[in-house]
């Protein structure tokens, strides 16, 4: 069973290194986002160190939340096409093709990170607190997302269609990164926005991760965020295990 | 006798849609059986099935004598299957396709590898091998998709509309494969929409039709069920048509003594009509499927 995730782990990490193009598309998305948000919108103050300082932990929070939709595209992808019915006439063990997944997109999600990181270190961005808070910071973002991939993975094995799997993703996750305090601050907002953006759990995520590598953190932040963490994957893991099982039966 | 594949009484609904009422069939042990029908007949839910990617709602079946039910995992050791459903990942390429295949069924890294060499080579892909599968012609994928459901050596296989949309020499070249597996012992229970394809390659014929089993036996027990010998012309000029249907009762008429037909061609030629084609012949499988299900193929 372990052997066999890892195969298809190895399987879905493959396409990385078959087209170099998705790695370059993984650099360049939080590239693109720091350059919007840091040099377009962030700058225009002057303050380009300090915007760097506000906007890198939302960038990581985006990237890493945007990089679970692909666990329920690529299990739709599976479904629409065939794979995954291969898998099931093989004698390997049920759980693998899931696990082997998510493993894959755990994977990916740490070489995310590491980018955006690298990415930040470039453009100046250096933790101002210490390494096991920094540590704690990718700890929470990576357990954050990984609950929401099994979101993502119920998702997919609901809709079976791809591009109708990818529009939902998204239209769940852009709400909640934009409209959150990821890039700009509640204070300067209209009141509804400020509401939403208080109850939105990616704002206490990105606090919580500027808390830990910048400074100023709020206990409360990180509560929270583990809180949703564990709310999601309360939900998530079960409704995705019985979809999977439904499909795998 | 062994049976490789054995089946009562299959159900299965979907809602109010009955796919399969009540399905029996068999497959001796190293022979190739067809199942024919057309669209909806029910032939790609038999075979999930019988591949345990379904159960059936009634009805039992096993596979090398295993249940598909309660030794779903035996079963899946003995099985490939290659078809509308089963498919290959286009991200990867060819040889990494069947890599992965040869690791999940727990060979190591080099003889997968090895593996996967030897059935690149055997179905023509190995220049093919190091490109990505998303890139394959219709042919080059079907043949990926057959050999990624032969890196296990399964002693059973299905196939189920192997050659739709295939050219004809891609479709030979797939017929030849299937030919040399059942010569290495394999049974293969194959569903097609072509009378041709099954008059080819299978033993035995199960024609179904709304999810029964219209009629059942060998190519040639189910051609000798639509009649005898046929006369079929084909007169040279289109004027004569007329005079031929006059002579003739048709241009396709049943012969009942084989002594009929030269007789009536030479009424034809008397007539001064020249005919561009004449046949003597057995009906086709178009013409048991035409009297069986009243669908014109």
């Amino acid at each position: 069973m372990i052997s066999q995730s890892l195969t298809l782990a190895w399987r879905s990490l493959i396409p990385l290194r078959n087209s170099p193009g998705q790695l370059v598309g993984l650099l360049m998305q939080p590239v693109f986002m720091i350059v919007v948000f840091v040099y377009l919108f962030g700058g225009s103050g002057g303050d380009r160190a300090g915007a760097v300082l506000y906007m890198l932990p939302g960038v990581l929070t985006q990237v890493a939340l945007i990089a679970t939709i692909s666990t329920g595209m690529n299990l739709a992808t599976d479904i629409d096409n065939g794979v995954f019915d291969r898998f099931r006439t093989m004698p390997i063990a049920r759980a693998a093709p899931l696990a082997g997944r998510i493993l894959a997109d755990l994977a990916t999600l740490m070489v995310t990170i590491a980018m955006s990181l690298l990415i930040g270190y470039v453009v100046g961005f250096r933790v101002q607190t210490g390494p096991l808070e920094a540590l704690a910071a990718v700890g929470l973002i990576v357990l954050f997302a990984f609950a929401l991939s099994w979101g993502s993975a119920y998702l997919g094995l609901m809709i079976k269609s791809v591009t109708t799997m990818q529009s939902m993703a998204t239209a769940v996750l852009l709400p909640l990164t934009f409209g959150s305090s990821a890039f700009i601050p509640a204070t300067d907002m209209p009141g509804w926005l400020q509401w939403w953006m208080g109850v939105n759990p990616v704002s206490h995520l990105a606090s919580a991760l500027r808390g830990l590598m910048v400074g100023g953190l709020h206990a409360g932040d990180v509560w929270i965020s583990l809180g949703w963490t564990a709310a999601i994957a309360a939900v998530f893991v079960p409704l995705a295990l019985r979809a999977y099982n439904r499909r795998v039966s | 006798m062994t049976y490789a594949i054995e089946a009562e009484g299959l159900v299965k609904r979907y809602g109010d849609k009955v796919a399969l009422a009540g399905i029996d069939l068999r497959a001796r042990t190293g022979t190739v059986l067809g199942v024919l029908g057309p669209n909806g007949a029910g032939k790609t839910t038999a075979v999930r099935i019988l591949a345990t990617l379904q159960t059936p709602d009634e009805g039992s079946a096993r596979v090398g004598g295993f249940d598909v039910r309660k030794q779903a995992a035996k079963v899946r050791e003995l099985i490939g299957l290659t078809g509308q459903y089963a498919s290959v990942d286009e991200q990867l390429t060819g040889a990494q396709n069947l890599v992965m295949m040869g690791r999940l069924l727990g060979l190591p890294r080099d003889q997968a590898r090895a593996r996967a060499a030897e059935l690149l080579d055997r179905f023509g892909l190995t220049e093919a091998g190091g490109r990505k599968a998303g890139g394959y012609s219709g042919g080059m994928r079907r043949r990926l998709d057959l050999a990624a459901s032969l890196v296990s050596s399964p002693r059973v296989l299905f196939l189920d509309e192997p050659t739709t949309g295939l050219d004809p020499h891609a479709r030979n070249e797939l017929w030849q494969v299937v030919r040399e597996l059942v010569a290495d012992g394999v049974t293969v229970l194959l569903t097609t929409q072509y009378l041709e394809e099954a008059d080819q390659l299978a033993d035995d014929i199960l024609l179904i039709d709304g999810g029964r089993v219209a009629a059942s036996g060998t190519p040639g027990e189910l051609k000798a069920t639509a009649g005898g010998h046929r006369l079929e012309v084909r007169p040279l000029h289109e004027r004569d048509t007329e005079k031929v249907v006059t002579i003739m009762g048709g241009l396709t008429v049943p012969i009942h003594d084989l002594a009929e037909a030269p007789a009536l061609l030479r009424k034809l030629d008397d007539a001064g009509i020249v005919l561009a084609e004449h046949a003597l012949r057995l009906p086709s499988l178009d013409d048991v499927f035409l009297s069986l299900t009243g669908v014109s193929k």
